[in-house]
């Protein structure tokens, strides 16, 4: 029964999804689905569908959310997704771990600038810590732990003269850190936008720029495909490069455009889009950076080894 | 008629408590905004599009699921139930299965669907399906053995034993099943939505959540707590309907 029941299950499955979406259409096309978050950081990438870069380059491209960079790394391997986006140190331990990813395009990087960057710790107003020294010894909030969040928050405390090791992480979702701030169950939290302005709004301080802190301009995510998919389809990977770097150019170029494509994708509040800090999107990957952050892993003992970033790199 | 109307005051409690707490500063209107904008909030989700095709997409997966599970575990059950071999065989086999959540199975079917419907799908099945089987089980493990022996002596054949004994009689626990398996469908339906992001209301609340637009959120929650009440209320029609002439539900005798 155990075997008929898997066998009912397995039919199943399979009839309804007998459906890849990589494929050719009759206009020689190549359809494309992309895994991407409903966040800020992706922007970019839903104007410049909006824009037409993609079709340009023969590429018609379907966005399919997931709630978090956990599915899509998964999902780019598994063949779901052709691409993907996720943040650089997820990349760095898919590749330790030897899942075959290839990054193909710049995702989104820190602006650089410490106090105006669009992730941050935040304090409650009447918070005795005042620097980012001063988390030595705090809980402090994360959305992941042992991910980048972590790492660029002990590198700055540790840049500042505190000791990392002594901070207690304390795992939740970026909504709950705000709330967490202000009932005072955490001593400081890393957000990013918009919560970084919704957070300021409500009398929150912002302790340190963790991403700028870290190294400026600081590539915080990238779009990635499999390397099997790389090799087997060498023209829709050059042409979505190309695309993704036209559009990362021209919402760079164009930031009122990227504030306004928020509204298509995400709920946050109008005045809240126009106030926000936007993070850069270069359309060169910070090389330097991302061997900064593997250095950082590796020393938290986040990454057992060091990733191959030559492999990983476009 | 009594009881809706005492029904009815203590949802407007409940309503009255949700628009006081934050008006009075006893909780914070940014964790917990008053009723009246949740309800505003709502309203100018109603004029969006995405509000109507989210609502479709849950209400459709909700439905898909929920007809294979009871199709599955109708049929399932009957056979396993109505031969005393298989049913010994099986019945280590589905006590190991059931138990298992199926929220555990997220991470398998991220890999074979990603965010695609299909992985709600699996999930919706998965659970509802043994709500219904082991209700079915129960009810063909009901049927009166002379009344069974009776129809044989007769020589009903083996479609008629199923069509005229087994299935009057299991029939008030396949009900329940599926009203158990509805609520069940509905839950894991918003799970998978929210959790992995497959397209409906739960990814829009997971959306509206990661904007940080409260309001929203808590209005897309109270929608998706009008849907369960609407299917809690509409199985229950349907229970009655199907067992009218049973004595559970028979008011005459």
């Amino acid at each position: 029964m155990a075997r008929r029941l898997v066998a009912l299950f397995a039919t199943l499955t399979l009839a309804v999804g007998a459906c890849g979406d990589s494929g050719t259409t009759a206009s020689g096309q190549t359809k494309l689905t992309i895994g991407v978050i409903p966040i800020v950081d992706v922007a970019p990438i839903y104007l410049g569908v909006q824009k037409g870069f993609f079709t340009e380059q023969k590429l018609e491209v379907k966005l399919e959310t997931a709630q978090g960079g956990a599915a899509i790394v998964p999902g780019v391997v598994a063949g779901q997704y052709q691409f993907g986006f996720s943040n650089t140190v997820s990349l760095l331990l898919a590749n330790a771990q030897g899942l075959p990813l290839k990054a193909v395009a710049n995702g989104v990087a820190s602006t650089g600038a410490e106090g105006k960057d669009f992730g941050a710790v935040i304090v409650k107003k009447d918070s005795p810590i005042t620097s980012a020294k001063d988390l030595a010894g705090k809980r402090v909030a994360v959305n992941t732990l042992r991910n980048i969040n972590t790492t660029t928050v002990s590198s700055v405390v540790r840049k500042a003269g505190g000791d990392p090791s002594t901070i207690t992480y304390v795992e939740l979702p970026f909504p709950d850190i705000v709330s967490a701030v202000a009932k005072g169950d955490v001593d400081a939290g890393q957000v990013v936008e918009p919560f970084l302005t919704i957070a300021a709004g409500q009398g929150d301080k912002q302790i340190t720029s963790n991403y700028a802190g870290t190294a400026p301009g600081l590539t915080v995510g990238m779009y990635f495909t499999s390397t099997k998919f790389a090799q087997e389809n060498a023209a829709a990977v050059a042409g979505f490069t190309t695309a993704m770097n036209k559009s990362l150019e021209y919402a760079s170029a164009h930031p009122d455009e990227a504030r306004a494509v928020l509204t298509t994708y995400t709920k946050i509040d109008p005045a809240v889009q126009q106030k926000m800090v936007l993070p850069k999107w270069p359309s060169a990957v910070d090389k330097a950076s991302v061997q900064v952050l593997a250095d950082l892993a590796t020393q938290d003992g986040v990454l057992t080894k060091q990733p191959d970033l030559t492999a990983l790199l476009p | 008629m009594r009881r809706p109307l005492l029904g009815v005051a203590g949802l407007l409690i409940l309503v009255a408590v949700v628009e006081l707490l934050p008006r009075l500063g006893l909780v914070d209107t940014r964790f917990l905004p008053p009723f009246s904008s949740m309800v505003s909030a709502l309203g100018d989700e109603a004029g969006t599009g995405g509000f109507w095709t989210a609502l479709a997409q849950t209400l459709r997966g909700w439905a898909i699921g929920l007809a294979v599970a009871v199709l599955a575990g109708v049929a399932a059950g009957i056979v396993i139930g109505g031969v005393p071999f298989l049913r010994a065989v099986t019945a280590t086999t589905i006590e190991f299965l059931r138990p298992i959540p199926s929220v555990a199975l997220i991470p398998l079917v991220v890999l074979l669907y990603g965010s695609r419907p299909q992985s709600a799908l699996v999930l919706v099945v998965y659970a509802a399906f043994w709500q219904v089987l082991v209700q079915v089980l129960y009810g063909v493990a009901d049927v009166d053995p002379v009344v069974r022996d009776t129809a044989r002596s007769f020589r009903f054949s083996r479609w008629a034993v199923v069509r005229r004994v087994v299935w009057p009689t299991a029939m008030p626990y396949v009900v329940t099943g599926v009203r158990l398996a509805a609520a069940v469908a509905l839950i894991l339906q918003i799970t998978a939505e929210l959790v992995i992001g497959v397209p409906g209301l739960g990814r829009s609340i997971g959306v509206a959540q990661s904007s940080g637009a409260v309001a929203d959120t808590y209005a897309l929650v109270i929608v998706v707590g009008l849907i369960g009440v609407a299917v809690n209320a509409s199985a229950r029609a349907v229970e009655r309907r199907a067992l009218r002439w049973h004595t559970s539900v028979r008011r005459d005798l």
